[in-house]
């Protein structure tokens, strides 16, 4: 695995994170919208607009493929570079996490008036 | 009731497009519902019930095959897609609630959507700088039409040059409204 090559796909921003693990099944536009809004718990909604965009160049940068079209609809599907990409991207995040929940100080007691989890 | 059309010409820069949209949804309060656009900034309205709509101009360059699953996907997510002005595209949905509803829900792609229009523009500025000549030379006219498409030509060029610095201030202005 080249991972110079993966790179400069990285770090994927959220909302592309979530198109991308909806797109593990394929899925028209509107599904993306709906199961992205689903599976982050609310915490990306995605407009039109935005989404056609992302998708546009998601298609440009191979990490998605075209997979049928229904209609009018066009269905998308992750390819094997956007699996791979989304895979380093959630071992970082991992990695992340870790390095966080392991760090005693910040989840001392509300200490400095800080938020409870 | 007998259906009332009223036809309104109004001009819009494209780096003003926001005071379009409100203007059009200040029309919907008032019961005049957008039904279609022509050439030149000509808006027909349909007389109906006052009603609370959000109204949102996006602008693309599409291909016909593109064009199809980019409204079905404004379509399925509950935009009305009203028509065309040349590439503006023109949206329009029901205010439910205290939410707005917007066709981006990110600055970046906001953004993205003038830096088409600078793009766009770009194309078209070279074009325009080449052709004038031509139009200068074209003798057809006589020397007094000459003279007049020159300062047309000249005038519109500026207008372009114009544009494309106000878009350009657009865009650096919601950037720093993304930082902020």
């Amino acid at each position: 695995m080249a991972m110079g090559n993966i790179d400069r796909h990285l770090p994927l921003t959220e909302a592309t994170f979530y198109i991308l693990l909806a797109l593990v099944t394929p899925n028209h536009g509107y599904a993306v919208m709906q199961q992205a809004e689903e599976i982050s718990q609310g915490t990306v909604r995605l407009a039109p607009g935005t989404l056609y965009g992302a998708l546009t160049s998601l298609e440009q940068s191979r990490l998605i493929n075209l997979a049928a079209t229904e209609g009018r609809r066009k269905i998308y599907q992750i390819s094997e570079l956007g699996k791979t990409v989304l895979r380093e991207q959630i071992r970082r995040y991992q990695i992340m996490l870790e390095s966080a929940v392991r760090n005693p100080e910040l989840w001392e007691a509300n200490s400095a008036g800080g938020e409870q989890l | 009731m007998k259906q009332r059309l009223v036809t309104k010409f109004k001009w819009f820069w494209a780096w003003d497009d926001e005071k379009e949209e409100a203007w059009l949804a200040d029309m919907a309060v008032k019961g005049w519902h957008l039904e279609s656009i022509s050439p030149f900034g000509i808006y027909h309205f349909q007389q109906g019930e006052p009603g609370n709509f959000v109204y949102r101009l996006d602008f693309h360059i599409l291909k016909n095959r593109d064009k199809d699953s980019y409204l079905q996907l404004f379509e399925d997510a509950g935009w009305e897609h009203i028509g065309d002005l040349s590439s503006w595209v023109y949206f329009r949905r029901p205010i439910n609630g205290s939410q707005i509803p917007e066709i981006y829900s990110d600055q970046e792609s906001k953004i993205d959507k003038y830096r088409r229009m600078i793009i766009y523009l770009a194309i078209l500025l070279p074009i325009m700088v080449l052709s004038i000549p031509s139009v200068y030379r074209a003798d057809y006219f006589g020397p007094a039409a000459s003279t007049i498409l020159e300062t047309l030509g000249t005038l519109l060029l500026l207008l372009f040059a114009y544009g494309m610095v106000m878009l350009i201030r657009r865009v650096a202005q919601l950037k720093k409204q993304s930082k902020g």
